[in-house]
């Protein structure tokens, strides 16, 4: 298992739209095995588009991104990707739909069948996998979105703002659960998110990235055990920190 | 979902009041009509008497003339033609949804071909296949091929980029993302076409016996309405508009429960 860390080595994107917008520029960033590490910004800095050329979905302009020993240009059976709005597919079951990545990976029908309810087990949603995914609640969808991802038993789990679209009491709910399955069966996991809380509650590392164009600004290592607490008074002044870094950002010219 | 659900007392006498007053309409009218033939006020050449129409009806439908030898014709012709322009429809529209080049080069063609009014050509289908099943499934073919082209493109462009990232993520291969993503998110549109055109085809069936044939239910309305038989005529428009309303129940039946049962009803409404 060792070596299913990321090591991402000066990646910069620049998109061709009217003119040239750059996205991200001379990115460098280590992601340790098993580490859980928040890519925290605000819109437009960047921290999508770095995810997904870390899982394979775009490719970089320069620079490279390597999983363990193994350069990453395409999509890897190794990483799991959970999207912001999960984009179930509406046609299938909620059962089906866990099942995808096993079936687009050829694995038989009963195999995957047992593997897709096992791992709705695993989020919580043991009776869901025969309804569709419009039956769901945003939340639930959301957990879905997790066992899709999960059921292909990745190293490594790429998160898009997977909780940006519920609401809040969900959301912690949804953070509880993640810290739960990392706890049970630890993978190496980035998260992007643009909420500081959200950041705070769950890393090892927060890495904050700022726009025009994406670089990494700051890297704060996160020690305190978890389940962490916002009124823990370490992680509060972690967290003024943070926001007064993002305002002191905006204060200069660009 | 929503007026089952929200039956109050009120709105179902407000419904049952509602069906009275078609019933007695359409009661109203037909005894009318009977009234003015019986008391020859107007001929029966003209208007069949509704009894006389009913009589008729149940003559065909016990065999009377040839009807169902006449009614397999005509759905042979129907689903002949019918089925050929669903499977070409959909992998033409397809191919050229697929493939862009492909779309640029044929667009122009699809969009000359598709303005045709496809009555006008049905004469010169006569003289090139003659009065047969050919000439039926070719005209029925002809209407219903190009909606079913243009549907299954519209609907093809309808895939969510989203859907088809977690494909990508998964490491889907093109032939995987075609049948898994690209064809189930087409579907609903795809349908919308095959419910229209299965109506027309039958239209493009019926016409074509009408213009030319030897059998078929076109045909023997045809014959009916040149002998001035008025009620014959009048029974075959009945059945053939039961045989429309079929089909399309047919399709409607197989979008709700096999290819579209995931989606909620109301979406279907507009």
């Amino acid at each position: 298992m060792s070596g299913q860390g990321f090591t991402v080595t000066g990646v910069s994107k620049t998109y061709e739209g009217s003119g040239l917008v750059q996205a991200l520029d001379g990115i460098d960033l280590t992601v340790g095995e098993g580490e859980f590490v928040v890519l925290l910004g605000r819109s437009g800095c960047g921290k999508s588009t770095l995810l997904e050329i870390m899982a394979g979905l775009q490719t970089p302009t320069s620079g490279t991104v390597r999983l363990g020993d193994r350069e990453i240009t395409a999509p890897d059976e190794r990483i799991g990707v959970v999207f912001q709005d999960p984009s179930l597919y509406p046609w299938r079951t909620v059962g089906r739909n866990v099942e995808l990545g096993l079936e687009l990976a050829g694995v038989p029908k009963a195999r995957r069948r047992a593997v897709a309810q096992e791992h709705l087990e695993l989020v919580g949603l043991p009776d869901v996998g025969n309804k569709y995914p419009r039956q769901l609640s945003g939340g639930m969808r959301q957990r879905v979105g997790i066992a899709r991802a999960l059921a292909t038993r990745p190293d490594v789990l790429l998160m898009d703002e997977p909780f940006g679209a519920v609401d809040h009491l969900t959301r912690l709910q949804l953070q509880r659960d993640l810290l739960r399955l990392q706890a049970e069966d630890t993978r190496t996991v980035v998260f992007v998110t643009h909420d500081v809380a959200e950041a705070i509650v769950l890393a090892d590392r927060i890495v904050l990235l700022t726009p025009g164009p994406g670089r990494i600004a700051r890297t704060w290592d996160v020690s305190r055990p978890r389940p962490r607490t916002l009124g823990d008074p370490e992680l509060t002044v972690l967290r003024e920190e943070i926001y007064a870094h993002l305002e002191d950002r905006e204060r200069q010219p660009r | 979902m929503s007026t089952s659900r929200t039956d109050a007392p009120a709105a179902r006498s407000r419904r049952a009041g509602l069906v009275l007053g078609q019933v007695a309409l359409l009661a109203g009218v037909l005894a009318l009509c009977e009234a003015l033939v019986r008391g020859n006020v107007v001929s029966s050449l003209y208007l069949p008497a509704p009894t006389d129409v009913l009589d008729e009806v149940v003559l065909l439908l016990s065999g009377e003339n040839g009807f169902y030898g006449n009614l397999a014709v005509t759905l042979q012709e129907f689903l002949t033609g019918y089925l050929l322009a669903v499977a070409a429809g959909i992998l033409f529209g397809l191919f050229l949804a697929l493939v862009p080049l492909a779309e640029a080069f044929f667009r122009p063609f699809l969009a000359a071909l598709m303005a045709v009014p496809k009555v006008t050509v049905i004469p010169l289908l006569t003289l090139w296949f003659g009065l047969g099943l050919g000439h039926k499934v070719i005209i029925v073919f002809l209407f219903c091929f190009f909606p079913i082209v243009y549907n299954t493109i519209a609907g093809v462009k309808q895939t969510s980029a989203d859907h088809l990232k977690v494909a990508r993520s998964f490491r889907a291969s093109r032939l995987q993302v075609v049948t898994k993503v690209v064809l189930p998110s087409a579907v609903p549109t795809i349908f919308a076409a095959l419910r229209v055109e299965a109506a027309a085809a039958l239209v493009g069936a019926i016409f074509g016996e009408m213009v030319a044939s030897k059998a078929g239910l076109g045909n023997g309305l045809t014959e009916a309405t040149s002998l001035y038989d008025t009620p014959r005529a009048f029974a075959f428009i009945i059945l053939i508009t039961l045989v429309s309303v079929t089909s399309v129940t047919v399709i409607d039946q197989l979008e709700k429960r096999v290819f579209l049962k995931w989606r909620p009803r109301q979406s279907r409404l507009r």
